[in-house]
């Protein structure tokens, strides 16, 4: 049941370097600080290192289960649990992508709404969007990856902006280091969930790529990019904000942006709102065409029918969501599903991965 | 044919999302660029905004809008009625509290709407005035409006000269340091023409509890924040110096604990433009540093005795104290550690040139 991919529609291994990095930065990015510092105060930059350290770890096993089954997720499941269980499994995948669709939208919605146009309807902004995931998915794989690439640079131009938060920059409160216990620390690791997922979509798209095992180098650098990202962002976050001010700020990375001024704009958290729309476009269509794929591939339905059909539900689903309270009960689950799947999942399916092959090379022997 | 049709409904329904989104013409709009704030009767308070008129080939035209209100949103609600214009605070560029309601009333609820207002910036200038705040907006300073002028001459002050650096994001980020407190310039208006910082005050906890002048800001700024550019005279027996170019930093050191004890080391280097003795020699320029250092312990002592005194710490001696102490109790510091510090100033003045003549 392998769907084999024509060579002229995979894509060369070191875009996985851009893929990886491009799905991870999302909305995420924007609020983070405050999810990340809740248990492990202002210690939390140790938690940033530490889940970099952590999803390393499961790329690393994802990239084995991937090469001991050769091919995507629903390969796996089929290689472990045969092929009706399998289907099961996988279509859950459908609806966690869904999910993150939403989620990903409605928070960016959310943003533009608070802080650029407070009467905007979400219905009509989130179809906008859509309609022009809905073209770049058209276009195939190859397409999706040129527009991450394109995203890719979009955080690492903007990321020298922050340091114009330097003057008023306070590093000691950080001080003293380790004021907090190491489970504490560890605990900061789940707050950096929802802005550290997107590297596993790499469980979908693997066929896609030319010649795999170079790739590999390339994933981990991605995941190094990120960290040092998130690091060097959420370092000038602490310095910036002391601890009851930053609790305080839904957005820090926004708030962070009202004291920039250049002599042309007066104001850059507007340049920047506008911006982030195209690094989450990317993540929205890699999730559309996932989870397009994934119909097309279980219920052997056309990818360009179901993926009409999960738009339609996305966009009726994010414009059910409301208030605030509603958008975070959503990312809440969002990000406890990607927990659960990162961080329990993957593992238990790598286990099992080696149990299956140990018991097919028996198979096999005997 | 295809993807012509496409386009086009994409274009199409790009123009139906105009509706979603007020429209905003810059010229229809009074586009608030100061607001003040006085204290009323029973709690209800006067706002004042100022309005920049942009008039063709003439500075512009300072209107002046006034309401009262007992908050921030429902002030400006009261002047939108006597207004022609919707009113719009992005370009708010200086907020101004009269003495008297920072005392009384305190700041802290005014300064809310600010905070959470998206469209306000945090680079903008909070400052205390000394005379109601509708008398101060009601001048005719420099030549950009009123609001221009007061901006710039607090961010010049900054960079040239005895003031401390302050604008909105220095406020709240001292405010909500556990710690440390925060500090505002004091303005007054001398003439119609002539607008003047005259002081600083300090806030604890919001309300405005005590306050320098300008001639002692020198110290304050050596303990907390650096020099870059300033002016201070020297006297001795053999004449009185002029030290410019000052260039300053401080450094603090936690000596012990039980009691606690800090040391403030600040670091002083300038050259010496103005001398009314005769000439400079090797001895005198040492006479003038010595004295120059004697100067700054005396008075940055008394500063930091004020402060225990007043119990505020706008140097942050607290903020300091934690970051080299494990598990640090800020209750505990705020009732009886603070008042038992001990604090050492130690001055280190280098004058490196005295000008072109001797």
């Amino acid at each position: 049941m392998k769907d084999v991919i024509p060579d002229r529609k995979k894509i060369a291994p070191f875009l996985l370097f851009y893929i990886l990095s491009t799905m991870q930065v999302g909305v995420g990015i924007l609020g983070y600080q405050n999810f990340v510092s809740q248990f492990a105060g202002y210690d939390a930059w140790i938690s940033v290192i530490l889940s970099g350290l952590f999803i390393m770890g499961i790329l690393y096993l994802i990239f084995k289960m991937l090469e001991i089954a050769d091919g995507d997720l629903l390969d796996i499941h089929t290689y472990i649990f045969g092929r009706k269980l399998s289907k099961i499994l996988t279509s859950i995948f459908i609806l966690y992508y869904c999910l993150i669709v939403i989620t990903i939208i409605r928070n960016y919605i959310e943003m533009v709404q608070v802080w650029m146009f407070p009467i905007i309807q979400v219905f009509w902004l989130a179809l906008t969007i859509l309609i022009m995931c809905i073209y770049i998915v058209k276009s195939g794989f190859r397409t999706i990856v040129g527009i991450c690439f394109f995203s890719f640079l979009l955080p690492f131009v903007i990321a020298p902006v922050f340091l114009f938060t330097l003057p008023y920059a306070d590093f000691s409160n950080m001080l003293p280091i380790m004021d907090h216990s190491i489970v504490d620390i560890i605990r900061g690791v789940k707050g950096m969930m929802f802005t550290i997922t997107g590297f596993e979509m790499i469980l979908f798209f693997y066929p896609f790529i030319k010649d795999p095992r170079t790739s590999r180098k390339w994933g981990y650098f991605s995941i190094l990019a990120t960290i040092i990202l998130y690091l060097y962002l959420i370092v000038l976050t602490f310095a910036y904000f002391p601890p009851d001010q930053l609790v305080k700020n839904i957005w820090p990375t926004l708030t962070m942006w009202k004291i920039i001024r250049f002599p042309f704009i007066e104001r850059f958290e507007y340049i920047g709102i506008a911006a982030w729309l195209l690094i989450i476009l990317p993540n929205v269509c890699l999730s559309l065409w996932i989870a397009s794929r994934l119909c097309k591939r279980i219920f052997k339905v056309s990818q360009k029918g179901s993926l009409y059909f999960i738009v339609l539900v996305c966009l009726v689903a994010t414009s059910f969501l409301l208030t605030r309270e509603q958008v975070t009960f959503v990312t809440d689950i969002a990000g406890q599903m990607s927990f659960y799947f990162i961080f329990v999942y993957i593992p238990f399916l790598f286990i099992a991965t080696l149990i299956a092959k140990k018991v097919r090379n028996h198979g096999k022997g005997s | 044919m295809e993807k012509v049709r496409k386009c086009f409904s994409i274009l199409l329904i790009s123009i139906l999302l105009t509706g979603c989104v007020k429209r905003e013409v810059v010229d229809d709009i009074y586009l608030v660029e100061g607001i003040g704030f006085d204290g009323g009767e029973k709690g209800e308070l006067t706002g004042t905004v100022m309005i920049p008129v942009f008039l063709k080939d003439k500075p512009p035209e300072n209107l002046t809008l006034t309401g009262s209100g007992s908050v921030t949103k429902s002030i400006l609600q009261n002047i939108q009625r006597e207004a022609a214009f919707p009113i719009s605070m992005g370009g708010l560029g200086v907020i101004l509290f009269e003495r008297k309601l920072a005392e009384n009333g305190g700041i802290l609820h005014l300064v809310d709407a600010f905070q959470r207002d998206p469209a306000v910036g945090t680079g903008i200038i909070i400052a205390i005035t000394e005379r109601p705040t509708k008398e101060i907006f009601s001048g005719h300073y420099g030549i950009r409006g009123n609001a221009n002028h007061i901006s710039h001459l607090i961010k010049h002050n900054i960079k040239v000269d005895d003031l401390p650096t302050t604008n909105f994001q220095r406020f709240l980020a001292d405010f909500y340091q556990n710690g440390k407190s925060p500090y505002l310039p004091i303005i007054d208006k001398i003439t119609d023409e002539d607008l003047r910082i005259t002081g600083i005050a300090f806030i604890r906890y919001g309300y405005v509890v005590d306050s320098i002048e300008m001639k002692d800001a020198f110290f304050l700024k050596l303990l907390v924040d650096k020099y870059s550019n300033g002016l201070k005279r020297v006297k001795i027996e053999e004449g009185e110096a002029a030290v410019r170019n000052i260039r300053s930093k401080h450094k603090l050191k936690l000596v012990n604990r039980n009691p606690y004890e800090v040391h403030i080391e600040i670091n002083v280097e300038g050259i010496i433009n103005e001398f009314t003795g005769n000439k400079i020699t090797p001895e005198i320029m040492e006479k003038l540093e010595k004295q120059f250092m004697n100067d700054i312990e005396k008075e940055c002592m008394k500063l930091v005795n004020r402060f225990k005194e007043k119990d505020i710490d706008p140097i942050g001696i607290g903020h300091f104290v934690k970051s080299r102490t494990r598990h640090f109790d800020f209750d505990k510091w705020m009732k009886e550690e603070y008042k038992n510090l001990i604090v050492r100033v130690i001055p280190n003045v280098r004058i490196a040139e005295s000008g072109v003549i001797q």
